[in-house]
């Protein structure tokens, strides 16, 4: 008779068929970063890859999941890029070259893989992104594309008799991945090649 | 009255008459520098979340700092409140894991300008967790005649609750000291009908003893 409700509520979920998987709408923010802008005027494109991004997957003994992540990476990335930067430009379309600003930056979603406590016999969900951010030049061309790794993890223990909820847990733990990117991003991304010789341009022009 | 509607009246009985089990609590203190907090300071507390294994939980982080909070003497932010103010020093990720990691942090001037804003003095980082060492017996539950639910039998386990809190001063950039809590309880579930659960509150034992030493380790002392 150990954790009874939850043994029950999965007991009633076998024979009724209707649990497993998970539908998850992740919509957060994060907060401004406390770090110093960058003497750049950045132009920022989200395209609809990354917009609308879902991910899918049919677990065998788990069940279906599906993870909505596209539109609250916007706010997030927003965030972070206004807070990274003198200056930033949303831009439409890579398409025209655009000689306001320094560079333009397109984060992209490369992959997302996802466990549950089930599957690893830990407390944990658990979340990995796998963006890139493309550097662009104004004109278009892409100079880099610079690898930003983001995990996530939310412990099933602090959701006390809904702790076998996969879509609380792996809504959080998605949470935790986009305040991940958005630290990684403000931590390392002044630190990119490219972003350094602009950098250093930029310091060089203003005297 | 329907088999489940039987059986949830069982459960709620059960709830009703849970009593009390006996939590044995020790702790012990580690003083490495002088503390001291006055009342427009205040104090964060915080769990470790980079482990993949044994994460605190974060109803004990809670649990802590409420009840250091009550004894009204300094200020206790918030654990999210803190983190969402000093994005993204504390991330799980990139929070310091270290003293030395921790006065680096610090020197830098956006964050040491953001922590004497808020007026944050100690940082207390909470490590370690509560688990079941042990489970014995069994409890089955059933339909007697008249459609009457019933339970038997005799469940017990015991729970092992075992926490360290490493209080860092801002001001110095120092680690002051340590406060270690366990706690050990056996619960027990003994069922002739009606099961009447004797549940030990181990982590809230746990807690409640860390919280009132944390409150005389930091406030005890005459800052020097």
């Amino acid at each position: 008779m150990r954790n009874p409700l939850p043994a029950g509520i999965l007991t009633a979920c076998f024979v009724l068929g209707g649990c497993g998987g998970a539908n998850v709408l992740v919509e957060t923010t994060v907060p401004t970063p406390l770090v110093e802008p960058l003497p750049l005027t950045m132009g920022v494109h989200f395209d609809a890859s990354l917009t609308d991004y879902v991910h899918e997957e049919d677990l065998e003994l788990y069940g279906k999941f599906r993870i909505e992540l596209g539109s609250t990476q916007v706010p997030v990335f927003e965030r972070v890029f206004d807070a990274m930067f003198a200056r930033t430009e949303h831009m439409e379309t890579l398409d025209a070259p655009s000689a306001g600003v320094d560079a333009i930056i397109v984060p992209v979603v490369e992959e997302l893989q996802f466990s549950i406590p089930a599957q690893t016999r830990s407390d944990f969900f658990e979340i990995w992104i796998k963006y890139k951010i493309d550097i662009y030049a104004p004109n278009g061309e892409l100079l880099s594309s610079w690898p930003l790794p983001a995990y996530g993890k939310s412990n099933s223990r602090n959701f006390g008799f809904m702790e076998s909820s996969s879509d609380l847990g792996l809504n959080e733990a998605t949470i935790w991945a986009l305040r991940d990117a958005a630290a990684h991003f403000a931590f390392y991304f002044p630190q990119a090649p490219e972003i350094r010789t602009l950098t250093d341009r930029a310091m060089q022009a203003s005297g | 009255m329907t088999r489940g509607a039987a059986f949830g009246t069982l459960l709620a009985l059960a709830t009703l008459t849970s009593v009390p089990g006996c939590v044995t609590a020790t702790v012990q203190e580690v003083r490495e520098g002088s503390t001291g907090i006055s009342a427009d300071e205040s104090i964060v507390v915080l769990g470790r979340r980079h482990k993949t294994r044994g994460e605190t939980e974060s109803g004990f982080v809670d649990c802590v700092s409420r009840a250091v909070a009550g004894g009204r003497d300094f200020g206790v932010m918030s654990e999210s409140d803190f983190v969402d103010a000093t994005f993204p020093w504390f991330e799980p990720r990139t929070a310091p894991v270290d003293v030395d990691d921790f006065s680096q942090v610090v020197a830098h001037p956006l964050l040491s300008e953001r922590i004497r804003e808020i007026g944050v003095r100690y940082l207390v980082w909470i490590e370690g967790t509560t688990q079941r060492t042990s489970e014995t017996g069994t409890v089955n539950c059933t339909m007697v005649s008249g459609g009457i639910p019933a339970c038997f039998g005799f469940l017990s386990w015991e729970n092992d609750s075992n926490y360290e809190a490493s209080v860092w001063d801002v001001r110095q950039g120092i680690n002051v000291g340590r406060v270690r809590s366990e706690a050990v309880g056996t619960s027990f579930i003994p069922a002739l009908v009606v099961p009447i659960p004797i549940v030990a509150r181990v982590r809230q034992g746990a807690c409640s003893s860390l919280s009132d030493q944390l409150r005389s380790f930091l406030s005890d002392e005459a800052e020097t």
